[in-house]
């Protein structure tokens, strides 16, 4: 009998040895470029695992909306605690979903005015042309100067449809022009060399090989060549109506069963420690001041900043893009 | 079957066996997943009438998928004329370049055509040049698309169509150049039914390739006048997240291309014979060499260039690429998916080739051929939400997985190319000898043996060789599966671009190249080697 005892409680306080030496696991679903080689991912996850004691895991969709995606598949069996990089053009639909549980976090020390319930700021951009200092010149400082430009001035856009950037144009141009927009896209047309699928067709593919005189990119793209190729002949638009930005976020999921962790994440995500690694891995703003980690080639935000309501994007967006395609036709 | 074609065939029932249960299994595989989206559908509501014109959408995708097409059948009988009349030194090796063109990611070939024709590019300097002026040619728009398409898929009707003139045997040679057939008669008579007999297959792929074209067509398009209905459907999957709409229109595309698989599928056999590779040099007099050595040049300028130039824009920069890690991690991983999908397809691909010719019905032949294709069929985008949602229905953790569906979903994809290759050259052995294999009473295993293998053992390196480099990395299927750790040299690649890694993404991509090129050279040489050695 005492053996018995022995035995159970040896097997008892293995299992719970166990469970105290089992990390808990925070997974969080991204985009592949977040969570692979060169992104931010592969330095955050073991500052982070540092601090919580637990594993961190990302999991990679192709795109943030193919994560969000993938969450309203699993419905209520998902793994995943987090849902990161979708931006401010997505956020309305994300929220629709119900999916989304309140962070609850006071977040009023960041670089920008953050008064959102559900989702906390990751980095953040602005959309903007990026051209060749030295075939540019004298880049054109608004929409209409760019319309004004000769015919064989061109442009290389992103489809809305497939990729954040090109919905980030017609968001930009909706925000400054409104009932306009479609003028606008209509003295673009002449203009557009071709609309790619993702940025990186249109980047690479178009623009630096000099097919295209400007890229729809964001205002820190000039900075990555300064920074990594030493090379400071690339300059982005400042364009008279404002600036659009993109700000990428995070939020932790209903069903998840770590939301102190997940919480934990969040709020961490934000500190100056974490946001050091943003700028120079997913090459955007940082939220939180971080010093020296932001190299000085980022330059000065833009002055005017536009902004769009979130409700009117959220029943609006497929009109929009029509309404875009439509007059590019 | 009191069918005079019947007696010629030897009576091959484990064969056509074997082929029914390939086909039967790849299209219950695609009705599942089919089956899984609609489910998902269902919990949806119905959405509004979208406002994707339609009509519109399909005329545009069918007229840029039928230029590309026909182009791609000239283009590709042109050259691979030509190189099978012409012998120099780095025929082999220019060969392979070209055949590589359609295994290279598209996106990189298309790249490659703007380094060398775009309003920057080679030419244009040269212009510059010597002219004064830089040279602005239409590149973006429908030609350019069609041309990126053919470049891609013309280089890969010349590789399979010059097998097949590689193929026809000495004595036919040797009597037609005893006889002083004049070069276009020789065409006619010895070459154009060997042609003939593997045009409706290649015909049928380059079809649904340029029809389900997505990134290409965007990157050349010019903008949103040059459309898929790919880009409409992922749209509606992933922007909208509308799966009611997604089905319909993947439906009509399905629909639209199982009638041109029909089509290719109810081409009857065509009795050419065929014998291994010749050792007879005989060329064409008069008019004809010159214009296969225009059509070379032509070719090597069009085609070969711009996969020339990214090699050298990424060969340039290569050396970091070559102390990372995950560049090693990628290559293994490529390697590997590469290596077991060709195994995979090259079986799936000769059972289902043999068993098609086993048998002259019709019906039975159609059936054969049919869901070889579905893949291309299918839009990318809906297949990897019927993976994704298959798998997860089935309790199994998509990451786990993730690997070996990569394979069953790259060797779908090989497929079709597989039995374009292998199913006209089964069809000549089997209609010109089988009379004889059934008078010497050949079992199956004989007739693979002594006469299949030693006869099609470069087309099976040919197969091998397409498959194998189909698969170093397309993952379009796992988009949905957490592909954090699972890296392929084109998906390093992307990564690298959206990293704003240039120098490291062209390098990539030159490797892959040189991958596709070294596996196009060396494969069918030997696995010809092989074929011979076994049947002496």
């Amino acid at each position: 009998m005492l053996r018995f005892f022995a035995f159970a409680f040896a097997v008892l306080s293995s299992i719970a040895f166990a469970t105290a030496q089992e990390p808990r696991t925070l997974t969080i679903y991204t985009y592949d470029a977040f969570a692979a080689d060169y992104g931010p991912g592969p330095i955050l996850k073991p500052a982070f695992e540092k601090i919580c004691g637990c594993q961190l895991n990302f999991v990679a969709a192709d795109s943030s909306i193919g994560a969000l995606r993938r969450v309203q598949l699993e419905g209520t069996t998902t793994d995943a605690d987090i849902i990161l990089g979708l931006d401010t053009s997505l956020a309305g639909e994300a929220r629709a979903t119900g999916l989304f549980a309140p962070h609850t976090l006071a977040l009023d020390k960041l670089n920008l005015a953050w008064a959102d319930a559900d989702f906390v700021p990751v980095d953040y951009g602005y959309f903007a042309f990026v051209y060749d200092k030295r075939k540019v010149p004298n880049p054109p400082a608004s929409f209409e100067a760019l319309i004004a430009m000769p015919e064989s001035f061109k442009i290389v856009l992103e489809d809305p449809r497939s990729d954040t950037t090109g919905l980030g144009l017609v968001l930009w141009i909706k925000a400054a022009y409104g009932e306009r927009a479609a003028d606008i896209w209509k003295g673009l047309k002449p203009h557009i060399r071709t609309v790619t699928r993702g940025w990186s067709d249109a980047y690479y593919g178009i623009f630096l090989k000099g097919e295209a005189d400007m890229v729809l990119s964001y205002t820190t793209s000039p900075a990555v060549h300064a920074v990594t190729e030493n090379d400071p002949n690339y300059g982005a638009t400042t364009f008279n109506q404002g600036a659009y930005p993109q700000i990428e976020i995070a939020g932790m999921l209903k069903t998840s069963s770590n939301q102190d962790l997940a919480k934990q994440f969040l709020a961490w995500l934000v500190t100056p420690e974490a946001q050091a690694i943003i700028p120079t891995t997913n090459w955007m703003y940082p939220v939180a001041p971080v010093g020296d980690a932001l190299p000085s080639a980022f330059g000065d935000l833009p002055e005017r900043v536009l902004s769009l309501d979130e409700a009117a994007i959220t029943a609006n967006k497929a009109a929009w893009i029509e309404e875009a395609l439509a007059a590019i036709r | 079957m009191p069918r005079s074609a019947d007696r010629a065939l030897p009576n091959r029932p484990l064969r056509l066996l074997g082929g029914a249960a390939i086909t039967l299994s790849i299209a219950a595989l695609m009705a599942v997943l089919f089956w899984t989206i609609l489910e998902a559908a269902e919990a949806q509501p119905l959405s509004a009438a979208s406002s994707i014109d339609i009509p519109w959408l399909l005329w545009i995708t069918s007229l840029q998928a039928a230029l590309s097409t026909s182009i791609s059948l000239v283009v590709g009988v042109a050259i691979a004329w030509a190189l099978n009349r012409l012998h120099f030194p780095g025929r082999g090796l220019l060969a392979g370049l070209f055949a590589s063109a359609i295994v290279t990611p598209g996106i990189v070939v298309a790249f490659g055509l703007l380094t060398v024709w775009g309003r920057s590019g080679w030419l244009s300097r040269v212009s510059e040049v010597w002219f004064g002026a830089p040279l602005d040619l239409p590149i973006f728009g429908l030609g350019g698309v069609v041309a990126a398409h053919v470049i891609l898929d013309g280089a890969f009707a010349a590789t399979i169509l010059l097998n097949r003139l590689n193929s026809i045997p000495l004595e036919r040679l040797k009597t037609g150049q005893s006889l002083g057939l004049s070069a276009r008669t020789r065409f006619e008579i010895i070459d154009w039914p060997v042609i003939r007999s593997s045009l409706p297959g290649l015909g049928a792929i380059i079809f649904l390739l340029a029809f389900t074209s997505f990134p290409i067509v965007l990157l050349l398009g010019g903008g949103p006048s040059v459309q898929t209905l790919e880009v409409a459907i992922y749209s509606a999957v992933r922007l909208d997240f509308d799966l009611n709409a997604a089905v319909l229109l993947a439906v009509l595309q399905i629909g639209l291309c199982s009638a041109i698989i029909l089509l290719a599928a109810a081409a009857p056999a065509v009795p050419v014979s065929v014998a291994q590779r010749s050792p007879l040099r005989w060329r064409d007099r008069g008019w004809a060499t010159p214009l296969q050595g225009l059509v070379l040049l032509a070719a090597t300028a069009g085609f070969g260039l711009p996969l020339a130039a990214l090699l050298i824009d990424g060969l340039s920069d290569a050396v970091q690429l070559l102390e990372s890690p995950s560049f090693w991690r990628a290559l293994g991983t490529s390697l590997a998916i590469g290596l077991a999908s060709a195994i995979l397809t090259l079986v799936l691909a000769v059972t289902l080739a043999a068993a098609r010719a086993a048998s002259s019905l019709k019906f039975f032949r159609i059936g054969l051929g049919v869901p070889a294709y579905a893949y291309l069929a299918v839009p990318a985008v809906a297949l990897s939400l019927g993976a994704f949602l298959f798998i997860r229905n089935l309790g199994i953790a998509p990451g786990a997985v993730a690997p070996l569906v990569v394979i069953v979903a790259n060797t779908l994809l090989a497929l079709p190319f597989g039995m374009a290759t292998l199913s006209p050259a089964f069809d000549s052995v089997v209609r010109t000898r089988g009379r004889l294999m059934r008078s010497l009473g050949l079992s199956g295993s004989k007739q693979f043996m002594l006469v299949e293998w030693p006869l099609l053992g470069r087309d099976f390196g040919t197969v091998f060789a397409l498959a194998f480099c189909f698969s170093l990395g397309d993952l379009g299927v796992i988009a949905l599966f957490g592909t954090q750790d699972f890296v392929t040299l084109p998906l390093l690649m992307l990564r690298a671009f959206s990293a704003y890694r240039g120098t490291d993404a062209a390098a990539i991509a030159a490797v892959v190249l040189i991958l596709a090129v070294a596996a196009f050279t060396v494969l069918p040489l030997m696995f010809e080697r092989l074929s011979h050695a076994r049947a002496r």
